[in-house]
């Protein structure tokens, strides 16, 4: 091989290697917001008595090790599993609609999640076989399925027109505001109040069981999105090409669209409409990693963990004593870096 | 040995327009260049992509004794690479991922380095070394529509389409890059089908020509057979003088435009 042969391969494989060890150094850094963030609350817990209960709960007095494993754990292994699960979803719609202004909630996603809410919470249904606690996620979960369902179809029939899915997302969004305005008109004020601290979205609600089910679905979904990250990645050389080498690009769109609404579904049913963490987390992604999808897809989930586990520190430690619903620091936190990055892509187009 | 790719009793219609009406092609043989020429919305395009085998369609398309089905979607991908009219998207991408994701995707048997020698093969020839690791949105049109090539060249392909491939290239670009597709034929022979908008170019380097008009192929065969000043007339409405270089082959010099207001 000539000198200048191994150069390419050299230079693009040291562009590589740059990146690994920044998702190292991202996975090191999730580990360290985690602990922070199980180390903030009410209760006086230091570091030191976390790690050690972690490892040795037997350490740890009962009152403290309940507040550990039963409060602080669920929430802030929630906010791993919602923060991946949003990234992941985000960072594979914006590919697929080649729009960097996507993510599952522009599909309606989160808006049907909060009608179907809306629902459990102002017509207070009794489901057979769904204990009365459950009613309200599964609900959620339904109504935010259903819109995926409705999204999906419309590829199908749209032959997997990007436009036409977009403002069918638009549409259904639009939708379910509106109906969901309707049940607060009909609504109690404390139904109302219930319903906006639920759209808001908080991580306090968790339990192991909601923890377990979010991360079995990132597990499950996960495998299937890095079998496709040749293809994402060679998408973002545009349509047509893609089209020329046989690729059917309708049913990728299809298959990407499920992944990620399933995703958001889950993500959302449990600890309400936490917004811009599926819109921000793919694009700080790309600022560490690029186009290409092998390290973009796990490290869009990474940095969603990232994100949402420090918004999770920040709304308990804020304000010492009061636990700020965790989807306002997304959205206050999360608005300026949105902007921050886009005026960044913009400067350098 | 006779043709290797003939096409014929080819048509295309997007929902209920019909846009290619019983096309033929000149059968090709090994080594050989085949230029579609025609004037705008002539259904160039539509032709390549009935060719990649993205578009369904009725017509026979066959290559080396069987046809599209018969070589199935992995066997045509594998046999034929096409660079579309409309060059890679200006995305963050650098040429480098975009081919070796290509190369993955499609599962060409190559290793690491066999896949980056290939790469810096092409790109060296194409002039794209020195961008092959910078983001596709800071290269320039013309670069990109060289990249749009790479992705073709590096699948190695039986039967190459290209659709305009130098419609946003410089005039030295215009001929290495007609130059290099020819240089490929006579190295390691294969097919070529070209959409070409320059009638001297396509007179140059085709060896055979078919010239589509509202989805018809209105004539076909060599060089100096299609281009006449007749032909010229009524598919582009212009009035055009034809000579012959030294070579023998046409070189069209249009003198005005027929009827410039009128329809056809
Ligand atoms: N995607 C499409 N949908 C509908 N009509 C199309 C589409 N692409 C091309 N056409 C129509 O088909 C005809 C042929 O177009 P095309 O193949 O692009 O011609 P050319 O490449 O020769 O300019 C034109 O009338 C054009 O308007
Ligand atoms: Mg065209």
């Amino acid at each position: 091989m000539s000198e200048r042969e191994a150069t390419l391969l050299n230079r693009f494989t040291r562009i590589k290697r740059r990146r690994v060890h920044l998702a190292f150094a991202l996975a090191l850094g999730l580990i360290a917001v985690f602990l922070l963030d199980l180390s903030a609350g009410p209760a006086a817990l230091g570091l030191g008595d976390i790690v050690r209960g972690l490892f040795d709960p037997g350490s740890l007095e009962l009152r403290d090790r309940i507040i550990l494993w039963d409060v602080r754990l669920p929430d802030a292994l929630i906010a791993l599993a919602v923060g991946a699960a949003l990234g992941l979803a985000g960072v594979e719609t914006q590919t697929i609609l080649d729009n960097p202004l996507a993510s599952p909630f522009t599909l309606g996603v989160s808006s049907a999640a909060v009608l179907g809410a809306s629902v459990a919470i102002v017509l207070a249904p009794s489901i057979p076989a769904v204990p009365d606690h459950a009613i309200l996620p599964a609900l959620a979960l339904l109504f935010a399925l259903a819109s995926g369902g409705f999204v999906l179809l419309v590829v199908r029939v749209s032959e997997g027109s990007r436009e036409t899915v977009v403002l069918f997302g638009i549409a259904l969004v639009f939708l379910c505001n509106a109906l969901t305005a309707g049940f607060h008109m009909v609504a109690e004020a404390e139904a109302v109040q219930q319903i906006v601290f639920w759209t808001i979205g908080n991580l306090t609600k968790a339990g192991w069981a909601e923890v377990a089910m979010v991360f079995a679905c990132v597990a499950v979904i996960l495998p299937f999105s890095l079998r496709h990250v040749w293809l994402l990645t060679l998408l973002r050389g545009g349509e047509a090409h893609a089209r020329s080498m046989g690729i059917d690009i309708a049913r990728l769109r299809t298959m990407v669209i499920l992944r990620s609404s399933v995703l958001a579904a889950f993500a959302v049913c449990f600890v309400g409409a936490i917004g811009f963490i599926g819109l921000v987390a793919p694009h700080l992604a790309r600022l560490m990693f690029g186009e290409d999808h092998r390290l973009l897809v796990p490290g869009a989930a990474l940095c969603g963990a990232l994100v949402l586990s420090a918004a999770s520190y920040l709304s308990k430690a804020l304000v010492p004593g009061i636990i700020i619903p965790v989807g306002i620091l997304t959205a206050v936190v999360g608005v300026p870096v949105l902007l921050l990055l886009l005026w960044r892509a913009r400067r350098r187009a | 040995m006779t043709g290797r790719f003939s096409v014929s009793n080819l048509g295309a219609r997007y929902g209920r327009a019909v846009v290619l009406h019983d096309v033929a092609l000149p059968a090709l043989r090994d080594g050989e260049m085949l230029g579609i020429l025609g004037p705008n919305a002539s259904g160039k395009s539509t032709l390549m992509r009935r060719l990649t085998g993205e578009m369904p369609g009725p017509g026979d398309i066959l290559l080396d004794g069987r046809t599209q089905r018969e070589h199935g979607r992995e066997g045509w991908r594998r046999a034929v690479a096409a660079a579309p009219q409309t060059p890679p998207a200006p995305s963050a991408l650098m040429p480098t991922e975009l081919m070796w994701s290509t190369a993955r995707a499609l599962g060409l048997a190559l290793s690491d380095a066999e896949l980056a020698a290939r790469i810096e093969g092409i790109f060296d020839e194409l002039g794209l070394g020195a961008v092959a690791l910078s983001p596709l949105a800071t290269l320039s049109g013309g670069k990109r529509q060289l990249v749009g090539l790479a992705l073709a060249l590096v699948r190695n392909p039986t039967l190459l389409l290209l659709d305009e491939p130098t419609s946003a290239l410089d005039l030295h670009w215009r001929l290495a890059v007609l130059d290099l597709v020819r240089r490929r034929l006579r190295a390691q022979g294969g097919l070529v089908v070209a959409a070409l908008h320059d009638l001297d170019l396509a007179a140059r380097y085709c060896d055979r020509l078919a010239v589509l008009h509202e989805g018809r192929v209105l004539a076909a065969g060599c060089p100096a057979e299609v281009l006449t000043p007749d032909l010229l007339a009524r598919v582009y409405r212009v009035e055009a003088e034809v000579s012959a270089d030294p070579e023998g082959r046409p070189v069209v010099r249009a003198l005005r435009a027929i009827d410039p207001g009128k329809g056809d």
